[in-house]
């Protein structure tokens, strides 16, 4: 089977190791990492842009590299061929494995950071994303210097223990190790991150059976969402997360 | 009186040394304390945030402006509670069970606390044991809920149906917010409103408290 895969460069090792080992024939396309920053409208424009512009007579089924991500897939429409989605809240699910070893794991860890070779090296959003992202456009991303220029000494020291730093009741950082890494280099930036930020550190095995899964197939109901040609994706926070609905061009998330 | 228009502006730049200082000079000399509140502070919060809806003001702004008002309202409270008087509304806000994300709450916090409301902080990852605890305690009349995750989002579901269970579920609004939350998740877990910003939300509860 020919299939098309859209994903979140916060995945290229993990998934260009699973295309390259997969039973199909996989073309795959990363977008930016930081699209979950721009808020859900801005990323399921880019994304429908990215599917729209797809060469369907070229595929089969197009796959999703991305979890429900703030909501950021919502809204989104199958056109000629179906899309096929994990049901995931974001990317930790792919790097966990499964939805449910990532919701126990955040259930008994709540605050936990976490860190793998892509979110090392593919960081944090620069250029136009870090100019569109909601952070930017509610005047939150300023420096201390910054700060101080806009409000005074007195207002910056307040602003910026007010928003400095979203992470600062996390306990922990985790490094999820996927079994892909080229050497120590990337735990060790991850460890000297902890100890930066004054958080217990910890290592977790990561497991690529879910990526695996998603560019084998056959996409159990339980685990991946396939939406129909002409059908979208909508939340359902009371089941799988998420579901299909009739589309609608004009329909946005909810 | 000149010091009126001051302290309005003080509030609108968010400058609170400047707002504490002619909050105490305007008392000493004689002003009104209920009147200093509702001709003037309140205004200037308003003004405030018909400029953030305007986008002439963003979160910052918010921030130092609810911080100005805060430190006048600390002079000014007292006061009013010897007269007797009893704040807008009691309010019990903290982040969900599971979620240590508090930059949204603590914006929705100081905005309604700017507005008058007597705000009890809970801080984050909330049971919602406690939720319902401390709105039984403090007498509160309205519950906020902030989750900044969708694998948080339930936590809020719970607490929804632990004020049911309690009996408290008719004493008391909900309203809930944070970047995944939705007003059609709101409508799903029975919540009485949902606001998609800090400003939006003092409208909400003033709506949600006069229903």
């Amino acid at each position: 089977m020919r299939l098309k895969l859209i994903s979140c460069e916060v995945f290229t090792r993990e998934l260009c190791d699973a295309a390259a080992r997969s039973v199909h024939q996989v073309d795959l396309q990363f977008l930016p990492k930081g699209l979950h920053d721009i808020g859900c409208s801005g990323m399921r424009e880019r994304l429908q842009t990215a599917i729209d512009g797809v060469d369907t007579s070229l595929c089969e089924r197009i796959l999703l590299g991305y979890g429900l991500c703030n909501n950021g897939i919502a809204g989104l429409i199958a056109r000629a061929v179906p899309l096929v989605v994990p049901r995931a809240h974001d990317c930790m699910t792919l790097f966990f494995g499964s939805r449910q070893r990532y919701e126990d794991y955040f259930r008994q860890n709540p605050g936990t950071y976490f860190l793998t070779t892509g979110w090392i090296e593919r960081g944090e959003a620069t250029g136009e994303l870090r100019q569109l992202s909601i952070q930017h456009a509610n005047g939150m991303d300023l420096t201390y210097n910054e700060l101080v220029e806009k409000y005074g000494e007195d207002n910056a020291q307040f602003l910026y223990e007010q928003l400095g730093d979203q992470t600062k009741h996390y306990r922990r950082l985790a490094f999820i190790e996927m079994g892909l890494e080229p050497d120590g280099s990337f735990l060790a930036t991850a460890r000297s991150r902890a100890q930066e930020k004054g958080l217990e550190f910890s290592t977790e095995q990561g497991d690529l059976r879910l990526i695996h899964a998603l560019v084998n197939g056959p996409w159990d109901d339980s685990e991946f969402l396939t939406v129909p040609p002409g059908e979208r994706i909508v939340t359902d926070f009371g089941g799988g997360l998420i579901r299909t609905e009739k589309g609608n061009a004009e329909a946005g998330a909810e | 009186m000149p010091t009126i228009q001051t302290l309005y502006d003080a509030i609108l730049n968010g400058n609170a040394k400047a707002a504490k200082e002619i909050t105490q000079t305007s008392l000493a000399a004689g002003a009104n304390p209920q009147a200093l509140v509702d001709d003037t502070m309140i205004p200037a919060m308003n003004e405030v945030g018909r400029r953030y809806e305007a986008n002439e003001y963003f979160v910052p702004e918010l921030l130092i402006a609810a911080r100005a008002m805060k430190a006048s309202l600390e002079l000014i409270r007292p006061l009013l509670s010897a007269r007797g008087a009893e704040p807008v509304g009691r309010v019990v806000i903290g982040t969900v069970q599971g979620d240590l994300h508090d930059i949204g709450k603590n914006l929705v916090g100081a905005m309604l606390e700017g507005a008058g409301f007597e705000v009890i902080d809970l801080g984050v990852d909330v049971s919602p044991e406690k939720f319902i605890n401390a709105a039984r305690e403090k007498k509160a009349t309205l519950v906020a809920l902030s989750a900044l995750l969708t694998t948080t989002m339930h936590s809020m579901k719970a607490v929804m149906e632990k004020l049911k269970e309690s009996g408290m579920r008719g004493n008391v609004k909900v309203m809930i917010g944070g970047a995944p939350v939705t007003q059609k998740y709101a409508d799903e877990i029975g919540a009485d409103g949902y606001s998609s910003n800090a400003n939006a939300a003092v409208a909400l509860a003033r709506k949600l408290l006069a229903a």
